[in-house]
């Protein structure tokens, strides 16, 4: 089987170091770029199958790097970056990225973020059967089982699971859901989201008041946990 | 200031006004007639005259009585329908009437006038003591400098600007370029400007202070004006004002800056110590820690590595909380602090803040009781789950990794109440309000714990930015409880499914 390549984008020469030692480790192929041009310069060379960005780069901000890759590739993005305010998540997230990781970071988390991200997102095209877990959305005819059992969801709820799911094991933004469910001119209206989530919560969490399938990612969004993280 | 008409439409009303007298006293003495006699009909027509003095400027008084005279000639005296009278009495008559109008019309002229000056010193006073109680409300420059503006561009009614001196000692810039001349000219030489150009005539006034110059006001006055003039004076009491406004906020900005300047210092050397003393110790640790692996990996038993590498990252993520609790503080404290709120679940924050715990090292798992049905809270979520870990973490260092610790959240008066307790030893009844000060530390604070004293304050901070309330009760049954509230969203950031239409 390939070796997945990874692309490390990070200026602080211990930091990338360490990053890269991690990577090689989990048995990664691992490139270095120590600026943003010499990033974009990697990816003219050689497409990676992702990459780990920082954002605060010495010459072109993170943000644009982000911007300018996702005019010509699809391969996902995980930010790496010591702003951890959640502004900073969303513009990354809304603007291409796949992930955010906050330094200092614990290493599994990375590696469960970097995992999740090299399994595509489902594009809204190609509607098939998903499965989450233990939950099984059948697209085409909007049905949901969980652990076999189907279960009955209003359209909006079916949507917003629809959504999750195709994007699981990654924060969605408030806006994208928004967008997605709801439309355009509704991505400032967060309480829909906040009803909802709770609504659906209430369908497919075992217990709602301690979900472990929908998590919150305050100030940033929501994510839905497939199995293989559950655990 | 009084309104006054046009001059042309005051001219046709006076005028007015006499034709009318001038015709209903003929038309009353038409009537009279055939009762009276020639000098009752005279007397008549020296009413109508009287009233209309009474109301009148002397030249049109004057004026008026002449016609009336050719009215009464001509209408009663015979030969009547003729100019032409014979006898001296009619001359008598016709003289006392021009007299009485002349003397009454300036008698009542000069009442008139002086009713007016009264009036307009009233006026005038007025509004200076309605720009002096707005001016000594207002706490800043620009306030000061709207609120002139307004009240004198009122008072003259035509468009009024404030410029103000900027702090790089240069005047704002006047809309256009002869303004900005003039402005300038009348600021530096602290002198009255006047220009008169096809587009109308400009005035600067300089506001001048005790020790400077502080800006100049600038107007197109309408009517014909002049410095030294019952207007140019208001104008310059108004603009006095203004500087001696100007003034005094300045003079309080100056000891305010002096006051956050000392409280400045001593939050910097605070801090200075917190670093020097707290920050040091999980360095040491980690450092101490690290140096102890290196090159050994193979000697040491891997169980007491593992050991040592645990406690370098669980010291180097007591840093993280500590570096993230001052840049809190910093960004608290900074005038400009705007929260970025949105409509959130409680539910939300609690369990996120919770889990955070739970996941570490709990012998007994926190638990967290949330009334169901809440409603959204509007609040900045990561600084509301910062105040939860940061008692969550007060809750665990005193009441040790094994207490009873509980979070329960509920409604109470248009807010959500959040309370965490733990059973430690408490906090004493002097120290309540003590601990939400800065660098204070409890009288139960273990010594090196890589605690500085800035979680309880900064939680207030946060509160009170949100508009709740933070306090420390005793627990029923001994231990600490800590509670606060948040105020529920607006009702329209609150969202029934009912009303969503979804099937």
């Amino acid at each position: 089987m390939n070796r997945s390549l990874l692309l490390v984008v990070e200026d602080d020469p211990e930091m990338r170091s360490v990053v890269s030692f991690t990577l090689r480790n989990y048995g990664y192929d691992v490139r270095e770029a120590a600026t943003g041009a010499e990033a974009l310069s990697q990816i003219q060379t050689r497409t990676p199958d992702a990459m780990v960005l920082d954002l605060g780069l010495p010459d072109i901000d993170g943000f644009v790097v982000t911007a300018c890759v996702r005019q010509e590739h699809e391969f996902p993005i995980i930010v790496l970056s010591a702003r951890g305010e959640e502004q900073h998540q969303v513009r990354a997230l809304d603007s291409g990225a796949n992930d955010y990781v906050t330094k200092p970071f614990r290493e599994g988390e990375l590696m469960a973020r970097i995992r999740a991200a090299l399994r595509r997102p489902v594009p809204v095209a190609e509607r098939r059967d998903l499965n989450v877990g233990d939950l099984r959305i059948d697209s085409t005819q909007r049905r949901v089982f969980v652990r076999g059992k189907e279960i009955t969801l209003t359209r909006t709820e079916f949507d917003l699971l629809d959504t999750l799911a195709r994007n699981a094991d990654r924060v969605v933004t408030h806006r994208q859901i928004l967008r997605a469910v709801w439309g355009a001119e509704h991505v400032d209206e967060v309480h829909y989201l906040r009803v909802y989530i709770k609504l659906l919560r209430t369908k497919i969490e075992q217990d709602p008041a301690r979900p472990t399938r929908i998590l919150t990612t305050l100030g940033v969004g929501y994510r839905l946990v497939s199995a293989e993280t559950l655990s | 200031m009084v309104t006054q008409l046009p001059p042309l439409n005051r001219a046709f009303r006076a005028y007015g006004l006499a034709v009318g007298c001038v015709v209903l006293s003929s038309l009353a003495a038409e009537l009279v007639r055939p009762y009276g006699h020639l000098a009752d009909l005279a007397m008549i027509h020296l009413l109508g005259i009287v009233f209309l003095s009474l109301r009148s400027s002397v030249r049109t008084s004057v004026l008026a009585s002449i016609v009336s005279i050719f009215s009464f000639d001509f209408f009663f005296i015979s030969p009547r329908y003729a100019l032409a009278w014979s006898d001296a009495e009619s001359i008598v008559t016709f003289v006392a009437m021009v007299v009485v109008a002349g003397v009454v019309s300036t008698l009542s002229e000069n009442s008139r006038r002086q009713e007016q000056a009264a009036r307009a010193t009233a006026a005038r006073t007025q509004a200076l003591y309605e720009l002096n109680v707005e001016l000594s409300s207002s706490r800043d420059a620009h306030q000061l400098a709207a609120v002139t503006a307004r009240h004198v561009s009122k008072l003259f009614a035509v468009p009024v600007s404030v410029l103000l001196q900027t702090p790089e000692g240069t005047l704002q810039p006047a809309e256009s370029e002869r303004d900005r001349r003039l402005s300038q000219k009348a600021w530096l030489r602290r002198e009255f400007v006047k220009q008169s150009a096809p587009s109308g005539t400009a005035i600067w006034i300089p506001v001048v202070g005790a020790h400077s110059s502080l800006g100049a006001v600038g107007l197109r006055p309408n009517v014909p004006f002049e410095q030294e003039s019952e207007q140019g004076f208001l104008l310059a009491a108004c603009v006095n004002q203004l500087a001696t406004a100007l003034e005094r906020v300045q003079l309080a900005g100056a000891v305010r800056r002096t006051q956050l300047e000392a409280e400045g210092e001593r939050l910097r050397s605070s801090l200075l110590s917190a670093v020097s003393h707290d920050l040091k110790t999980p360095l040491s640790t980690m450092i101490a820690a690290g140096s102890a692996l290196i090159g050994r990996t193979g000697e040491i038993d891997p169980k007491a590595a593992d050991e040592i590498l645990r406690s370098l990252v669980s010291e180097g993520e007591r840093l993280t909380r500590l570096i993230h609790n001052l840049l809190s503080v910093t960004r608290l404290e900074s005038a400009t602090v705007q929260l970025r709120r949105t409509p959130e679940s409680v539910d939300d924050i609690v369990l996120s803040a919770v889990e955070r715990f739970n996941d570490r090292t709990r012998k007994v798992p926190i638990v967290s009781d949330i009334a169901a049905d809440l409603p959204l809270i509007s609040a900045e979520p990561v600084l509301l789950e910062q105040v939860l870990v940061n008692l969550l973490e007060n809750a665990t260092r005193y009441g040790g990794s094994d207490s009873a610790i509980a979070v329960y959240a509920r409604a109470a008066e248009g807010a959500v109440l959040v309370q965490v307790e733990d059973d430690g030893p408490g906090i004493a009844e002097h120290e309540r309000e003590k601990v939400f000060e800065k660098f204070y530390r409890g009288q139960h604070a273990p010594k090196a714990d890589g605690g500085v004293g800035l979680g309880l304050t900064i939680c207030r901070s946060i509160i009170r930015a949100h508009g709740g309330k933070i306090g420390v009760r005793e627990r029923t049954g001994g231990g600490t409880l800590v509670e606060f509230t948040v105020p529920f969203a607006a009702a329209r950031e609150q969202f029934s499914r009912e009303a969503s239409l979804d099937p």
